[in-house]
């Protein structure tokens, strides 16, 4: 049997179950904001109609005095903010890890590794009591904030800058005058654009998708996010249990539309940008 | 320093060091410094540090029922573990974690040496498929994988429906290990698929040629030659993989929310922690148990950064 995965049939079979375990529940949630809750269980695969996923926004709209598009502001705001941050602390901090010799330069590195690949999630629960402490819980600030650490962009721009800034320009640079961020700046910026780009993806990517940090430090259903105002939608509606006793008109397709709305623009990412977050995954893993 | 060795795939070819052949002043200029890491050093130690030492500090106060709060170094640790609902909660996990890992590395192994096996536009179609669930995350991919999971809406409802409960639900706390194992390959194997691959056509093709000129099959070719070149990966996909399946907490939350009664809301150790915190407002049991769940996360982070050659220090 191993002999004939090399084969061209075996292989193209391997392909083909691959292709339906990752792409099938993509398609098919896709596809569920078009149709009724009716009509999803009896062609859980068909494309129903345009007007159908009008309509489930329309549902979408009327929850809560349309408290979804608050949701999708917070989400914007929160994670706009926190990827600015982001790039302005890991940018010159990797740089400066690569290029710079100071004093516990190597603790920070190995810090940066640490926290970089133990999961967010370890430390929420402290993090929670940390800003309840300094009351700053239920504030954009208590999302924003440890959103805007990110040791893998730090890692990133690390190892970018160890790998093709050779240290005879910087020299060069110094030795005409220019000042340490006018290196920065001039020197290593420009070319460096790409790692950028990439550090700033996976921020986003970070940010939009965090779930247990909002969740724990944002109280009001107003200031939540997408992730977690689903959870929200999909607990209080009864909608996936089957028994739907509020009334309310969110059902299946109404709960795959919010689901698709929250993912679109990571999906948009990993559809267009695919080439550079791949290039992300070559370097080491991110934790989840 | 760290014995990390260069990695193939992100070194440029760097000659080492050399002592510079002029005989300038030998002070050595410090470059950028504080200034640059400042910012971040500050957020690290704000987000990074500050809340597993306040976290440890929080663990030492007990707040009794009855009675003012007062430090006790071991009463949070031992009331934690004395809790009936900590074991099943560490057997969830520990189920989860025994089923999800050997399967997702047979399966990110598997198709990542097939793909490469020869570069067909089917191969990188597949590779490109493998990655987009990887966008879908959090309480979307719960939600996601609770329908897929629901006999009455699943595209393949009809394979769940003879194993389904009286009322048509599927999931259950002993079925969770299982599902969250199927999300966990969905959602992280195509990042893997992807990262295995860039090492694979990293092997020179000269080597590939050798092989094939000395007689060597496709499948000899992977035993031989791509196989000990990835070998490493599998310690170091465990390893993180390990470290973020003990936190495991978003899948059974949400779908626990959403589908009411059918799921432990302590299914995992994680959610125990969270349901000290909110549910029963007892914070140092919270923080002494977050503070034993950090410790096997360190220590698998330490040990990936020590003993593999996947992250490295030196420039």
């Amino acid at each position: 049997m191993i002999a004939r995965l090399g084969g061209a049939f075996g292989r193209n079979v391997v392909l083909a179950v691959t292709v339906v375990f990752f792409g099938l529940p993509v398609v098919w949630l896709l596809l569920a904001p078009t149709k009724t809750s009716a009509t999803l269980a009896a062609e859980p695969l068909a494309f129903g109609s345009v007007a159908q996923v009008g309509s489930a926004w329309e549902h979408l709209l009327g929850y809560q005095d349309g408290v979804i598009g608050d949701w999708i502001v917070n989400s914007a705001v929160y994670s706009a903010a926190s990827v600015v941050l982001v790039l302005l602390t890991a940018v010159p901090a990797g740089y400066a890890l690569a290029v710079g010799r100071f004093r516990g330069r190597e603790t920070l590195l190995v810090l940066t590794l640490i926290t970089m690949i133990v999961p967010s999630a370890a430390l929420i629960l402290p993090l929670y009591l940390e800003m309840a402490a300094v009351g700053l819980t239920n504030t954009a600030l208590s999302v924003i904030l440890p959103l805007g650490f990110y040791p893998f962009g730090v890692y990133l721009v690390f190892l970018f800058t160890a790998n093709t800034l050779p240290l005879s320009i910087v020299e060069a640079a110094r030795v005409d005058g220019c000042s340490e961020w006018g290196i920065l700046l001039r020197i290593f910026l420009p070319p460096a654009r790409p790692v950028v780009v990439v550090v700033a993806f996976f921020a986003f990517v970070n940010s939009w998708n965090s779930y247990f940090l909002p969740f724990i430090m944002l109280v009001d259903v107003d200031a939540a996010t997408l992730q977690t105002g689903l959870q929200v939608l999909a607990g209080s509606t009864g909608a996936v249990s089957g028994v739907n006793f509020t009334g309310i008109p969110i059902r299946e397709p109404e709960l795959a539309l919010a689901a698709v709305v929250s993912i679109a623009p990571i999906l948009l990412i990993f559809l267009f940008a695919q080439r550079y977050l791949a290039a992300g995954h070559t370097v080491g893993a991110e934790k989840g | 320093m760290m014995s990390v060795r260069e990695d193939p795939r992100v070194a440029v070819g760097r000659p080492a060091a050399t002592p510079s052949p002029s005989p300038a002043p030998r002070r050595r200029r410090t470059g950028p410094g504080w200034t640059f890491v400042g910012p971040y050093g500050a957020l690290l130690v704000l987000f990074g540090l500050a809340p597993a030492v306040y976290g440890l500090y929080q663990a030492i106060i007990v707040t009794p029922v009855v009675g003012a709060p007062h430090y006790d170094v071991t009463g949070n640790f031992s009331a934690v573990l004395g809790d009936h609902r900590l074991w099943p909660a560490v057997r969830n996990v520990g189920l989860y974690l025994l089923v999800w890992l050997p399967v997702m590395l047979v399966v990110v192994f598997a198709v990542a040496l097939v793909i490469d096996a020869r570069r067909t536009r089917f191969g990188a179609f597949t590779r490109f498929v493998s990655y987009v669930p990887g966008s879908i995350a959090g309480a979307a991919a719960a939600l996601l994988w609770l329908f897929m999971f629901s006999p009455a809406v699943s595209p393949v409802g009809a394979l769940l429906a003879p194993a389904a409960a009286d009322n048509g639900t599927f999931l259950s706390d002993g079925r969770m290990p299982v599902v969250l194992a199927v999300m966990g390959i969905a959602a992280g194997g195509g990042g893997w698929i992807v990262m295995l691959h860039g090492a694979l056509t990293g092997i020179s093709t000269e080597v590939l040629e050798a092989a094939r000129l000395d007689g060597a099959s496709a499948w000899q070719t992977v035993r031989r030659i791509k196989l000990p070149m990835i070998r490493d990966y599998v310690a170091f996909i465990l390893v993180v993989s390990l470290a973020n399946g003990f936190q495991v907490f978003v899948e059974p939350q949400v779908m626990g929310a959403a589908a009411t009664g059918q799921i432990s809301r302590t299914w995992s150790v994680n959610q125990l922690v969270f349901t000290y915190a909110t549910a029963e407002a007892n914070y140092g049991r919270a923080a002494a148990l977050s503070v034993l769940l950090l410790v096997p996360c360190v220590v698998a982070a330490t040990v990936v950064i020590r003993f593999t050659r996947f992250y490295r220090v030196d420039r």
